[in-house]
């Protein structure tokens, strides 16, 4: 089996797989990412049985952490398998730190973060405002510390899907690209190496400084949530904040007692740049 | 320790210090909703998942316009021979369309069996995934 | 209903609870079992008038009615079935006198 090796913020990954070939592709895409000795979680793209090792090869997922019901990928998905079962090592065993499901990014010590389901575009923004000024954190998800309630990076390989794909062909001209995997689960799938700075410093955790909920294709608006609301979307967003008990409890109220929390809808990019500009002005 | 109060009595004593209305509500309105652990949002993110119609548990069955397990020879009743779905398909599915290789009914006699999974059976984390990511 | 088959309840647990009063809304987590409750008025309010005494529906009412002008003239029913609520959840104690 090979193998390759991947810090990403605090956590350390070793990724079997029985081909090489997708293998070289995560590789490539993580070569400015260090090397971690000693693993947190190991995952493997195996495949599925000896036939769909060589015959329409699928990749199945699996890892220390495993979900029934995982579904194999085609192996021309095998990177997006790869993402995913990296994904899933945190969402099932990440207990250092308060997970949510959430993008961030910084400037100057402070982490703007951004939190939504599917399709509000908290991934898109992230990525935006990463190649505009900000310090890019993670676009899927961000860590709280337990003590500090600092938010900590998580910059994995920036996931675009869709529409956002030619958006940031356009916005990261100088971007590192993945290959193009049409068709998968989630629509067409482009990753994205997130920029030098954001890589080198993500061992460098941030003050949580505002917290939005984004929602894509509406006119632009701004809404107050009321906090008791951001505590139940924010646990609704978090992986383990029911495993961390008293401390996720602990970490959670401060964050929603101390974050200004905002609802923004855009329709696009630049209105959605403009919202957040004049809501960090206003609110850090 | 932290900035929670440490006691039911210092967390709640503001609470009840000044006289003012107390809306109590009707009997019937439960006024306490407990968190759920959300593992099933974060699961509909990270993973490709699908169900299973029926699961082992339901091996040899037919599926009733209900969703129900009965006997294979029930009236009514539709064959199912444990095919998989995918999240994507039966997500469309709720919203009306058919699964592929059903007829009408018959999608609408699966979709109703994958909204009765209960935890521990096959496919139910794929579901409450579906539902947690609308 | 005769008063030796009225339930009684008891608030205020060993290992504590945390509270967090926010808005509208109060969060309570609840150290025994590891759940956060999020609840709202009159449930904040029972909890803090019953103090350490096992007490009836009636009892709390009354209680309430001395610290807050009540809405409802109800108010046993209503804090009965929110003390019942409370039982179910292991948040407050529950006994048959």
């Amino acid at each position: 089996m090979h193998e390759f090796r991947v810090q990403v913020g605090p956590a350390a990954f070793r990724i079997g797989s029985t081909w090489k070939r997708p293998l070289d592709q995560v590789a490539d895409l993580y070569r400015d990412y260090p090397t971690p000795d000693i693993p947190d979680y190991s995952v493997r793209l195996e495949a599925v049985s000896l036939l769909r090792r060589f015959i329409r090869p699928s990749v199945g997922i699996n890892g220390d952490y495993m979900l029934p019901d995982a579904a194999p990928l085609p192996l021309a998905q095998a990177l997006l398998a790869s993402e995913m079962a990296m994904n899933l090592q945190m969402a099932l065993g990440w207990r250092r730190h308060l997970l949510l499901h959430a993008s961030a990014v910084e400037k100057d010590g402070k982490a703007l973060m951004m939190t939504g389901a599917s399709g509000s575009g908290k991934s898109t923004v992230a990525a935006m405002l990463g190649c505009k000024g900000w310090r890019f954190m993670g676009d899927e998800f961000v860590l709280l510390d337990l003590l500090t309630g600092d938010t900590v990076p998580f910059p994995r390989l920036i996931s675009l899907k869709n529409d956002a794909i030619g958006a940031m062909q356009v916005t990261a001209l100088d971007g590192r690209f993945g290959p193009l995997m049409p068709g998968t689960p989630k629509g067409d799938i482009r990753h994205l190496v997130p920029a030098r700075d954001a890589i080198e410093a993500m061992a460098q955790s941030a003050k949580p400084a505002l917290l939005l909920f984004p929602s894509f294709g509406f006119d632009p608006i701004v809404r107050e949530i009321l906090p008791s609301e951001v505590f139940i979307r924010l646990t609704q967003a978090s992986t383990n904040y029911v495993a961390l008990g008293e401390a996720g409890f602990t970490t959670l109220t401060r964050f929603i007692k101390t974050v200004p929390a905002r609802a923004i809808d855009y329709r696009n990019g630049e209105e959605a740049e403009a919202l957040v500009n004049q809501l960090w002005d206003e609110l850090t | 320790m932290n900035e929670s109060s440490d006691t039911p009595e210092k967390g709640l004593n503001s609470v009840a210090t000044r006289r003012r209305a107390l809306m109590l509500g009707a009997v019937t309105a439960s006024a306490i909703v407990s968190v759920r652990p959300a593992l099933a949002q974060s699961a509909a993110s990270v993973m490709n998942c699908e169900i299973p119609v029926p699961g082992p548990h339901g091996s040899g069955m037919n599926i009733d316009s209900y969703g129900k397990l009965v006997p294979r020879d029930t009236p009514g009743s539709f064959a199912a021979t444990g095919q998989k779905f995918t999240g994507e398909q039966v997500k469309a599915a709720m919203r009306g369309s058919s699964l592929p290789g059903t007829s009408y009914n018959q999608s609408q006699a699966y979709v109703n069996y994958i909204r009765r999974l209960q935890s521990g059976q096959s496919g139910f984390t794929c579901y409450a995934s579906l539902q947690m990511s609308r | 209903m005769t008063r030796s088959q009225t339930p009684t309840f008891k608030a205020g647990q060993v290992d504590g609870l945390l509270v967090e009063p926010l808005d509208q809304m109060t969060l309570i987590y609840q150290r025994r079992s590891g759940v956060t409750h999020i609840v709202a008025e009159p449930i904040p309010e029972i909890l803090a008038v019953m103090g350490n005494d096992f007490l009836s529906a009636e009892d709390v009412a009354t209680r309430l009615a001395s610290s807050f002008d009540l809405d409802d003239s109800n108010a046993t029913a209503i804090v009965l079935a929110r003390l019942e609520e409370l039982a179910s959840l292991g948040l407050v104690e529950r006994r048959n006198a």
